[in-house]
């Protein structure tokens, strides 16, 4: 069993390709429609007005990351290090410490990422086995002055909020 | 010499070196938002002073104030330091001195005296614009050899490689036209293309010499190094070819020149095929004679145009997305109203013109003013002709390059010439 052949007929061979001017107007026609058109009415131009307006962001797309809460606002991560060890770009650190309150035996003191390092594959996120850490903020621009501020503590992992309604991030596959 | 000749020279001068300059930014303004609608996108619109944009004219400002303020670096790899300080210098000067012989309107008449409106009143005419621009490629090479980095070598090889095979068909496509016009002389061959072919055609060249034209185009898109023959700058291949070395205000000179060099081969294409300064089917000696209908005509004609501009404004300046109390509308209405007193000004203008003495001097300054007008809105429209050949077609392949020029432009370029010379001592 060969693979299929299919032969593609090559372009430019025929006179009237050789000529490059009959072509080169074709073009040039093509290309002045489009200014044209954009010149008459620049609302048709395919360009989203951003910062104004912002792109919708999708269920499932990966964004910056936050670490889950219970109901009571406990943290839900147990410091399994699942994460850390799946990470391919080594950008989380967590330092477990005792857990008081009874749930589970760990939790983190403290769970840095670097934002420079991470290269948001999501795999934290898979690897997770309490759903304690999730990349559904919906942010997608990180600014930061100095190097430092794109390191996450737990603090601001904790104050994120999720973008999006629980039963749609459930349907988008998590 | 009276007041009037010191005050002719000075307007001239003024013009041939300023009006270049001035293009430059009307050039890069015209590439940018052009390159922007011709691939759907918007172009730069964000930069502002005080919430004004002008169109993105204000984009031009900042982007001098950045290079002006840029750390300017020489690398200390670099031997000869002169000759890269002198290698920018050499493209700028020769792209604006080019200019000083191109007329931009035709010899006015004025006290019994006759002015020849051209920067630098030479016989020289074209000789000296083809001197001037085959210098300036010693401009790319000195920069491309004096940067002591292979890409600048590159590119400053090919450009000397790409210059000595358009500049013969260049030279070639010139000389059928000289065969045509009968002289070097720029003005008179504008002069000469007052005149209507049967009656009811202007003898321009792009009429009389059609493939002389394409093959002239092509050559002028190579000259100025311009895609698709920016093959000295290739970025794709060579980071930035000639000027990989440059910064700052070093580069922003090389930037300029290849804009004032772009508006002074669109000013070359006017004048040779484009009738130059003429006004379509309006010869010089018309206009002067019918000056007061002419004038009555554009005074009806200017607001008319201006009332469906302002229209156009009004459309085009809007944000796209909802905001309260648009600022763009206000911004839109004050431009309608500085366009609207640019009218009422040229109204005023134009009524002088009907209440002065029929083919009396101010007849003459109206029609010289009206052919620079004329002239100038040709040349933005050969520019926008570059423009829209940049953003249409991809750069040529080196040997491709060679090839076209070489095997087609030269051997067409010559058959132009002796079918050309057969027709014009056949018909003589």
């Amino acid at each position: 069993m060969g693979a299929t052949v299919k032969t593609l007929p090559r372009k430019g061979a025929s006179l009237k390709e050789r000529l490059y001017l009959i072509e080169i107007v074709k073009g040039m026609a093509t290309t002045f429609g489009h200014f044209f058109r954009n010149l008459l009415d620049n609302r048709r131009l395919y360009v989203r007005h951003y910062p104004e307006v912002q792109p919708e962001i999708p269920v499932r797309w990966r964004g910056r990351h936050r670490l889950t809460t219970h109901e009571d606002g406990s943290v839900k991560c147990v410091a399994c290090f699942m994460c850390q060890t799946n990470c391919p770009a080594n950008c989380i650190q967590i330092t477990a410490g005792e857990r008081l309150d009874g749930r589970t035996e760990k939790m983190p003191v403290k769970f840095t990422i670097d934002l420079l390092e991470c290269i948001y594959c999501g795999y934290c996120v898979e690897a997770c086995p309490l759903d304690a850490i999730r990349m559904d903020t919906g942010i997608f621009s990180v600014t930061g002055d100095k190097r430092s501020s794109f390191v996450l503590e737990l603090s601001d992992l904790l104050a994120s909020k999720g973008a999006f309604a629980e039963e749609d991030y459930k349907k988008g596959g998590a | 010499m009276s007041a009037l000749d010191i005050l002719m020279v000075v307007v001239r001068v003024a013009f041939s070196a300023f009006i270049p300059l001035c293009f430059i930014a009307v050039c890069v303004w015209m590439e940018r938002r052009g390159a922007g609608f011709f691939q759907d996108r918007s172009g730069p619109n964000r930069a502002n002073i005080f919430g004004f944009r002008a169109a993105g004219l204000v984009q031009n400002l900042a982007d001098a104030a950045k290079l002006i303020f840029k750390e300017d670096v020489t690398s200390g790899h670099i031997k000869h330091k002169f000759y890269f300080v002198l290698a920018p210098l050499i493209v700028f000067f020769t792209a604006v001195v080019s200019f000083a012989v191109v007329p931009f309107a035709d010899t006015l008449v004025l006290g019994g005296k006759s002015y020849l409106m051209q920067g630098i009143p030479l016989d020289l005419g074209i000789l000296w614009f083809l001197s001037f621009v085959g210098f300036s490629v010693y401009g790319i090479i000195l920069a491309g050899w004096s940067s002591t980095n292979k890409y600048g070598v590159l590119g400053g090889l090919r450009s000397a490689a790409q210059v000595i095979s358009y500049e013969i068909p260049m030279g070639l496509a010139i000389v059928s036209l000289l065969v045509v016009y009968g002289t070097i002389h720029l003005n008179e061959i504008a002069q000469f293309q007052g005149q209507l072919l049967f009656g009811f055609i202007p003898m321009w060249g792009a009429v009389l010499q059609p493939l002389g034209m394409v093959i002239f185009i092509v050559a002028a898109f190579a000259e100025t190094n311009r895609t698709p023959f920016d093959l000295a700058e290739g970025e794709s291949e060579l980071v930035a070819g000639f000027h990989v070395e440059y910064s700052a205000m070093k580069f922003a000179v090389f930037f300029m020149g290849e804009y004032v060099a772009l508006f002074v081969s669109s000013a070359m294409i006017v004048t040779l095929f484009f009738g130059g300064y003429q006004v379509p089917f309006l010869s010089t000696a018309t206009l002067i004679n019918n000056a007061k209908p002419v004038a009555f005509l554009l005074m009806i004609a200017v607001p008319v145009a201006m009332h469906y501009f302002a229209g156009w404004i009004r459309r085009s300046n809007v944000s796209h997305y909802p905001r309260e109390n648009d600022p763009r509308v206000f911004e839109a209405e004050i431009y309608i109203k500085c366009f609207w007193g640019l009218v009422i000004f040229l109204e005023v203008v134009l009524l002088l013109i009907l209440f002065a003495d029929k083919g009396g001097p101010a007849a003459h300054i109206f029609v010289m003013l009206l052919q620079m007008a004329t002239f100038l809105v040709k040349i933005t429209m050969m520019i926008f002709v570059y423009i829209w050949v940049r953003w249409t077609l991809p750069r040529f392949r080196y040997d491709q390059l060679q090839r076209l020029g070489w095997q087609t432009l030269l051997p067409l370029a010559l058959l132009n010439i002796f079918v050309t010379s057969a027709v014009v001592v056949a018909l003589s």
